[in-house]
């Protein structure tokens, strides 16, 4: 029993690719039961995410190999005149499991250790489980690929450190100052990474962030989606910046929001009480010269791409460990692989001595009582689970390769007289 | 053997074991600091446990040949000022929560412990041991107080330290590990304030008990007019911070000085004018029984 993956992937394919070829929830239940309806596969999985779309294929029939399968979902999406099979990857057996744990423990993604990808792949399964392609070996691979991430996050810092800007910001307020929730807050600018930012600060507890913005309901709209509710004209926040412990500008402006004057002012009115001012606008909103200003971190993207940077050296210093962990599970998944090669001889094995139990109890239903019989019954059982035991444990035990597999199949079926399996 | 550590087998062991036990922990915590180790990181406390148990256990021992009399030699002082430091660190370990300053607080207390086994050991006696309710104060009190002034000026350092990394844009090995900055201020203004009350309580004791005695202390002894000098400037912190709003950079500076100057004069004063506060106080059978071992 085989299985093999093929997919496209941001390793693999550039955006326009990825996009072409991605499936809708939809589409993939539509794709997965073609595919086992149609009789080309016992199971089927799709892992369709902005950044990858990869299937998991046990194949029924030789003829669905990698190749076949390609163009198979490059026909599904009449991509023909985009795709080519060059922008996929092909694996095989343990290959698709390691790929798969590697995917699962977030080291295969476009930010090493991203968090979205465990329950991207929960989904997939679950779609899967749904239309009733996951059969035994996609529901075994899955349930370990996920037992493999979380002990990658549990014994590894592969997910720790912020690796978005808006993250690394929150990050750095976090160096500075130990309660959020006792800091006042000001956020300049409602846009998207405006909102990103206070978002993540409130899930660091802030709880007192006051919104400005050019249009005064946008800020209201969002004071409102964060539960803060306070609001400030855009007019008249100046007057109040001595207030604040933690500034987040965001807007588009080629003029400078905060400049020096401004800031002098206002750390003059807090005692010099530290502020942290983090300017996530592009081109910069806040004068570069207010970092000079004495207790003030003035931090603009730049900065924070150097904490970001950082944290993914400290990712990529996990590695090694990640991999060992890996390499573990996929031992144990491999050996399990290989007791499905054994199981119709143990089936075959353990129905031969039924049989032959059977015969010989038929012999004696006549001749003895009804108690003697099922004694005599209770008797075989347990001699034939002890005659049993050790050729289904030789069977089962593990082996360092699968070429072992055959020759240990052979040797119990000449030794018992088993018929050969039917494929 | 005219050497009383030496003559006592006890206690040649104990004082080895205890100033190795303090190299073992600061390396526990340093490797947890530094290189993250697990090993480190499940053993350091339990060998903080067990330095600080050992530590009390050899000054008891150490006390015990003077009657369990606290001995005034400088170096017996240092030993105290590393296990005053040692349970004041356990104490911030506990109360914040945070075990990252440990590497820093307790190389010092390995160095004043190791500086004081080399010195203790080769001294011919345990120094001149005091009685009396108000000397006693003023010693305590002293070597708490320098642990406290030991305790600002440590996290004052690793403040302005943090401080550097996140202006410079260093977010390195310091920024991941340390508290951040609004934590090294407290624990900072913490030992402060500690430092005061026990800078205050050592100057009354040492008030109250030149009164009740006839001798008349050297008002310019160094060390005297330094503790006065570091007193004023603690209360000030204390005081009239809130009121102006120095801001902890500066003071930083200042609390770093303060604590290089006075071990460094202790230390020199020491070596150099080995006395009491200037007084004749090695016949005086008041303050202390002088039996040399």
């Amino acid at each position: 029993m085989n299985i093999i993956s093929v997919g496209v992937n941001h390793k693999t394919a550039p955006i326009e690719i990825r996009e072409r070829i991605a499936l809708s929830e939809v589409q993939n239940k539509e794709f997965i039961t073609d595919l086992i309806s149609s009789g080309l596969a016992h199971e089927a999985m799709v892992l369709s995410t902005c950044n990858r779309t990869e299937l998991y294929v046990v194949p029924a029939i030789s003829e669905v190999t990698g190749e076949y399968l390609k163009e198979y979902l490059i026909s599904f999406k009449d991509a023909r005149k985009d795709v080519r099979p060059e922008h996929f990857f092909n694996r095989f057996y343990c290959g698709t499991a390691r790929h798969l744990f590697e995917v699962s423990s977030a080291i295969d993604s476009l930010i090493l250790g991203e968090g979205q990808i465990l329950g991207q792949v929960k989904e997939a399964y679950r779609i899967a489980a749904e239309v009733q392609a996951a059969g035994i070996l996609i529901t075994r691979l899955c349930h370990t690929a996920f037992s493999v991430a979380k002990k990658v996050k549990t014994k590894t810092k592969i997910m720790e450190g912020a690796v978005s800007v808006s993250y690394a910001a929150v990050e750095l307020a976090q160096k500075i100052f130990s309660n959020l929730s006792m800091k006042k807050i000001l956020l300049i600018g409602a846009g998207e990474t405006g909102e990103l930012a206070a978002k993540h600060m409130c899930q660091k507890n802030a709880r007192n962030i006051v919104i400005t913005n050019r249009t005064l309901s946008k800020a209201e709209t969002l004071a409102e989606e964060l539960g803060t509710g306070k609001v400030l004209p855009f007019e008249g926040y100046k007057e109040h910046l001595h207030e604040f412990d933690i500034i987040i500008t965001a807007v588009s402006t080629k003029e400078y929001v905060l400049n020096e004057m401004e800031m002098h002012h206002s750390m003059q009115k807090r005692r010099l009480k530290p502020v942290i001012i983090l300017d996530l606008g592009l081109p910069r909103n806040v004068d570069p010269d207010i970092a000079k200003l004495q207790n003030m971190f003035l931090k603009d993207i730049d900065a924070l791409k150097h904490i970001i940077d950082k944290n993914l050296e400290r990712r990529r210093s996990e590695l090694p460990k990640v991999h060992a962990i890996i390499e573990e599970e996929l031992i144990s998944f491999g050996q399990w692989i290989n007791t499905l090669k054994v199981r119709p001889t143990i089936v075959d094995l353990q129905s031969k001595f039924i049989e032959i139990k059977e015969k010989e109890l038929e012999r004696y239903r006549y001749k003895v009582s009804e108690e003697e019989l099922r004694r005599m019954e209770h008797l075989t059982d347990r001699i034939l689970k002890k005659i049993l035991h050790h050729p289904i444990k030789m069977l089962k035990a593990p082996i360092d390769t699968s070429d072992t597999i055959p020759s240990r199949v052979n040797l119990v079926r000449n030794i018992f007289d088993l018929e050969e399996p039917n494929q | 053997m005219d050497n009383f550590v030496l003559d006592n087998i006890a206690l040649f062991i104990l004082i080895q074991l205890v100033s190795l036990l303090y190299i073992v922990t600061t390396f526990l915590y340093g490797a947890h600091f530094f290189r993250e180790s697990k090993l480190a990181q499940q053993y350091k406390q339990p060998a903080l446990a067990l330095t600080v148990l050992a530590h009390v256990v050899y000054l008891g021992l150490l006390t015990s040949l003077e009657g369990y009399k606290l001995s005034y030699s400088t170096f017996n002082l240092m030993s105290m000022v590393a296990l005053t430091l040692a349970i004041t660190y356990i104490f911030i370990e506990f109360t914040t929560k945070s075990d990252k300053t440990g590497f820093f607080v307790l190389s010092f207390s390995a160095g004043a412990q190791i500086i004081s086994s080399i010195f203790t050991a080769q001294s011919s006696g345990a120094g001149p041991a005091f009685s009396g309710l108000g000397i006693g104060v003023h010693l305590i009190a002293a070597i708490f107080g320098f642990s406290a002034i030991a305790i600002a000026g440590l996290y004052s350092f690793l403040y302005l330290l943090l401080f550097r990394q996140i202006q410079k844009n260093r977010f390195e090995l310091l920024f991941q590990r340390l508290p951040n900055l609004e934590v090294l201020e407290r624990l900072t203004m913490h030992a402060v304030a500690f430092g005061f009350i026990f800078l205050s309580l050592t100057l009354f004791a040492g008030i109250i008990e030149q009164k009740a005695s006839s001798e008349e202390i050297n008002l310019l002894e160094p060390r005297l007019i330094s503790l006065i000098f570091i007193w004023i400037i603690y209360g000030a912190s204390i005081f009239i911070r809130p009121i102006t709003g120095w801001d902890l950079k500066h003071m930083a500076y200042l609390f770093i000085a303060l604590f290089v100057f006075i071990t460094a004069l202790i230390l020199l004063m020491t070596l150099f004018s080995p006395s009491f506060h200037g007084l004749a106080i090695l016949n005086d059978p008041l303050y202390f029984d002088n039996r040399s071992i």
